[in-house]
């Protein structure tokens, strides 16, 4: 008996033994468990931040920790100790006590043990899913920050190019040496003007020359043939890192700037200046969707320590603006140069990061002085794209860093439901309508002091007072000077926008209001601009098209059969002039030609046709930029159509609850979807994947979000709920 | 549109939805309803089945929180008296009331500016409006709609008062407007009903005679 005790204790200690071997960081959780339940306790606290994580990780990680257990029998101390003292233990107590004593002793001991050990298990594993998750993390920027190194040695080296051309073309001879390059003039010049304007400044130094160079760098990387996803999710990149504090850069993602410096010296990322012959994809693989890796990699970390300080001497010369520093860069370059001479694939990788920075860098930023305004060009034309695109790193070739959403201003101060609601085209300002009868006017730079939470509150600028009841659309003018609002009173008004700075508490002026559209019916429920045309769509049944300011503002009316029923929502489309698309009641849309007055196409599946009690449309919306129109449906489902043919393209349950509005961004890569289950959506258009959600708003009845919107200039999404609320997240 | 979909019954509003059909559903009992804006739901429901009705709408539910009563309540006149105020926009003008008045005897101060000014009635009216609904949308004051603050309860009060001298100036000044709209409404009545069940108000600040329709003697308001 005594034996048996002995051996079930051995066993249960050796997977504990064993899992402290096998993990090493949770190694000292455990040991520490071995004697107190403390320890058991801190583990369980640190483990709790990755509680989120899937639980298929978990249980691969329990079941690591068995075989790492067999493995390591007998190899652990702690796991030794432990037998032994429970040796002790039963030898000391052999003479007061009886052996079935001895032996339920034994027995509770040892499924004391046996629960510790399965805690220990459950933590350890979610430890490991945490240390896979930061891994993971840290390599996303580790790859960042390769390819942002990268990239300024091809600025460096296109300068370099440049220079030397220009000497030769100066002087005549080639170039003495480059560092008697001084920086010049120009190059002063240029850093002040590449910021504003990318292509004109040059004109002032030898704009043929530039071309040639660029021409002639811009050749080469097309034979290497990269597209512009991969740019745009480069920029994005080189924008978040330059935006990243110095610590962040430091701890985290030393050793891929280091392994860029040193020619590849280590991690998956990047494998491919390792491996001499491995394949262009396989480069783009790797670093493109970063896996969450499963066992630690010990070699990352002391490369970090090694290249530590080749990172920091690095970003000296990063932040200096002069070329003092042309001795160290000129090494890199030449080993840049070589590789480029090599036409090999191996070198994809690294030609790509000089291929963003070809197309949308070398026009404006030849220089390394002026990696300050390669932020800036950054932020300026791409903010909102690096925003989108982060969205869904991974899937557009990104290293998995994923740009979140999270709500930021809460806008409070209606009294009833927000049925819709419309950005500014430009500034961060919006205008939101309820059924409380107004619209109101916010500018999301004029916040209330911060609170206790995280987002922040708006207070209303200008409240639109003239609609006697709900009001249910809204349609801006392109301009952003003219506001359009529908209501239920069957109006439609004119607004003129009040500057956004208005004080709230000012005088009333009564030209705010510039107008009202009659001619409808009955409720106005869908309401679209484009030009100075607006169309709009009302429940008596017709559809009309407006010019507001004409001296007869009603253009053209158009009216389906009686068999569609009522239009419940309306669009232009967009890319093709004079169509509009109209959703009725019977679960079609019919596209108008709006000069003619004739239907066009009608959309509509045979094979989706029978019972389409269920499938009423409660928004349609035509993408920005492809024949495409894209419905939400009360059947929960998102349909999108083609314009040509008029067939289903595709059709995908969306959400839990009926689908009741969308947005397409302004390029035409995501769509935003709102839903009576309080959530909206952020989607790809590409492979149709939600990107995100977020639960947005509260019931009201059992409605929820009426309206959601993207900002067409601006990272900024909103969403309008039957609880009165319009939230904007960034 | 009655969305009657087999025995379940969806509340919803759906594009499309003519005015007439606006949230005419069959009414829902408040213990079914789940929504933290329950109070609101029921207060609506009983306006819309009868405006007139104003005993019934003011009728406090069993085991409910009488600060949140109060607080739905005053959110839905307020949001009412927007109407009030789309008709005043039409005719009183800061011309025609240079000064926020009802009878001679007070000229309000607008308490919307730093240091209460002079407005014009119908600034008057605008600005107290927007500070109401800023107030009572306060994430700091009302940051719950399911239970209110003792203190926070205490600015309903002076919301009442405030938006009380709308109704007044209205009667006294534009009364084809105020009758008018009075006559759709009801919610001059509603609201006199209201202060004065739940002690918001002193009497005799409630100088605008109700059941102005039915009454012809102009007196106190009735309790």
């Amino acid at each position: 008996m005594g034996t048996n005790s002995g051996a079930t204790a051995g066993i249960n200690n050796k997977p504990v033994g064993g899992a402290t071997g096998a993990g090493v960081l949770v190694g000292g959780g455990v040991g520490g468990a071995n004697s107190s339940i403390g320890g058991v306790l801190s583990n369980s606290l640190g483990g709790g931040g990755s509680g989120g994580l899937s639980i298929s990780g978990l249980n691969a990680g329990g079941q690591n920790a068995n075989v790492g257990g067999m493995g390591n029998v007998g190899g652990d101390d702690g796991g030794n100790g432990m037998v032994g003292g429970g040796v002790n233990n039963q030898q000391a107590t052999t003479p007061q006590y009886t052996i079935p004593g001895i032996l339920h002793f034994i027995q509770h001991e040892w499924s004391r043990f046996e629960l510790e050990r399965s805690q220990w298990d459950v933590d350890r594993a979610e430890l490991q899913a945490r240390i896979a998750m930061l891994l993971g993390e840290r390599k996303c920027l580790e790859s960042l920050k390769s390819d942002l190194t990268r990239r300024i040695k091809m600025l460096e080296y296109a300068l370099r190019q440049e220079r030397a051309k220009f000497y030769r073309l100066k002087y005549g001879t080639d170039p003495p040496q480059l560092n008697e390059f001084k920086p010049s003039n120009e190059d002063a010049g240029l850093a002040g003007e590449v910021a504003t304007d990318s292509e004109v400044p040059y004109s002032s130094v030898s704009n043929t020359t530039w071309r040639q160079g660029r021409q002639m760098l811009r050749q080469y990387l097309a034979e290497i043939g990269y597209t512009d996803n991969i740019i745009d999710v480069r920029s994005n990149r080189v924008r978040s890192i330059l935006g990243l504090n110095n610590n962040a850069e430091h701890d985290g993602s030393g050793g891929g700037l280091g392994g860029g410096l040193g020619g590849g010296t280590g991690g998956e990322n990047l494998s491919p200046n390792i491996n001499g012959n491995e394949s262009n994809k396989r480069a783009s693989e790797t670093e493109g969707r970063h896996t969450p890796a499963k066992k630690v990699q010990q070699s990352i970390d002391e490369i970090i320590v090694d290249t530590e300080a080749a990172v920091m001497a690095n970003f000296e010369f990063l932040g200096a603006t002069e070329m003092s520093d042309d001795d160290e860069i000129s090494d890199d370059l030449e080993m840049v140069a070589t590789d480029n001479d090599d036409t090999d694939v191996k070198l994809a990788k690294r030609a790509k990061s000089g291929k963003d920075m070809l197309t949308e860098e070398v026009d404006g930023s030849l220089g390394l002085g002026e990696l300050a305004q390669l932020t800036v060009n950054n932020e300026s034309d791409g903010a909102y794209d690096a925003n989108s695109k982060d969205g869904t790193g991974g899937s557009a070739g990104g290293a998995g860093y994923r740009k979140t959403w999270n709500a930021k201003y809460t806008l409070r101060s209606h009294f009833d439901g927000v049925r819709s609601l419309i950005f500014h085209p430009e500034e961060p300002v919006l205008i939101t309508a309820s059924e409380d009868h107004t619209l109101k006017l916010w500018n999301l730079q004029k916040t209330v002091q911060a609170k206790k939470s995280a987002s922040l509150d708006v207070e209303p600028l200008y409240t639109f007072r003239a609609h006697t009841g709900p009001v249910l659309c809204l349609g801006m003018s392109s301009s952003g000077e003219t506001c359009y609002s529908g209501g239920l009173d069957g109006n439609i008004e004119c607004w003129q926008l009040p500057s956004p700075n208005i004080d709230p508490y000012d005088c009333y002026d009564p030209n705010v209001h510039s107008g009202t559209l009659e001619g409808h019916t009955d409720a106005v429920w869908g309401l679209t601009t484009m030009q100075s045309n607006i169309v709009s769509c009302s429940a008596d049944g017709t559809v009309k098209l407006w010019s507001p300011y004409n001296k007869e503002p009603l253009l053209r009316t158009y009216t389906a059969s009686e068999a569609e029923g009522v239009p419940s929502s309306v669009d232009f489309v967009r890319n093709e002039v004079d169509h509009i698309v109209v959703a009725y009641n019977s679960a079609h849309c019919i596209v108008y030609d709006t000069e003619t007055g004739k239907q066009v196409v009608r959309l509509e599946a045979a094979q989706e046709m029978s019972g389409n009690t269920g499938k009423f449309i409660n928004k349609v919306v035509s993408h920005p930029t492809l024949p495409i129109t894209i419905t939400a449906h009360e059947d929960r489902h998102i349909r999108f159509w083609d314009n040509t043919s008029g067939t289903l393209v595709h059709s995908m349950v969306a959400h839990l609850e009926p689908v009741t509005s969308l947005a397409v961004d302004a390029h035409g890569l995501y769509l935003l979807s709102g839903s009576h289950d309080c959530s909206i959506r952020l989607w790809n258009l590409d492979n149709k994947t939600c990107v995100q959600e977020i639960t947005a708003h509260r019931k009201k009845f059992d409605e929820s979000i009426f309206d959601v919107a993207f900002h067409a200039t601006k990272p900024y999404i909103a969403s309008a709920g039957a609880d009165g609320l319009a939230k904007v997240f960034v | 549109m009655k969305m009657a979909d087999g025995s379940t019954i969806l509340r919803r509003n759906r594009p499309g939805t003519k005015s007439k059909d606006f949230c005419r559903w069959p009414d829902e009992p408040l213990e079914e309803m789940d929504s933290t804006l329950a109070v609101q739901q029921y207060i609506q429901q009983l306006i819309k089945r009868d405006p007139s009705n104003v005993e019934l709408i003011l009728t406090m539910p069993e085991a409910q929180d009488e600060g949140v009563w109060k607080y739905e309540h005053l959110r839905q006149f307020c949001m009412e008296l927007n109407g009030l105020a789309v008709r005043l926009q039409k005719e009183c003008s800061p011309s025609t009331c240079t000064q926020m008045t009802a009878t001679d005897q007070w000229i309000f101060l607008c308490a919307a500016h730093k240091t209460p000014k002079e407005c014009p009635a119908i600034d008057y009216t605008r600005h107290t409006l927007d500070g109401a609904a800023c107030l009572l949308n306060s994430n700091k004051y009302f940051p719950s709609r399911v239970s209110i603050k003792e203190s926070s309860v205490t600015k309903l009060g002076s919301v009442c008062r405030r938006v009380y001298r709308i109704f007044s100036h209205a009667y006294f000044h534009h009364r084809r407007i105020f009758d008018e709209f009075e006559a759709e409404t009801y919610l001059c009545h509603r609201f006199t009903h209201f202060v004065t069940k739940y002690n918001l108000m002193s009497k005799e600040n409630l100088i605008v005679p109700i059941n102005v329709g039915e009454n012809a003697a102009p007196g106190e308001s009735e309790a």
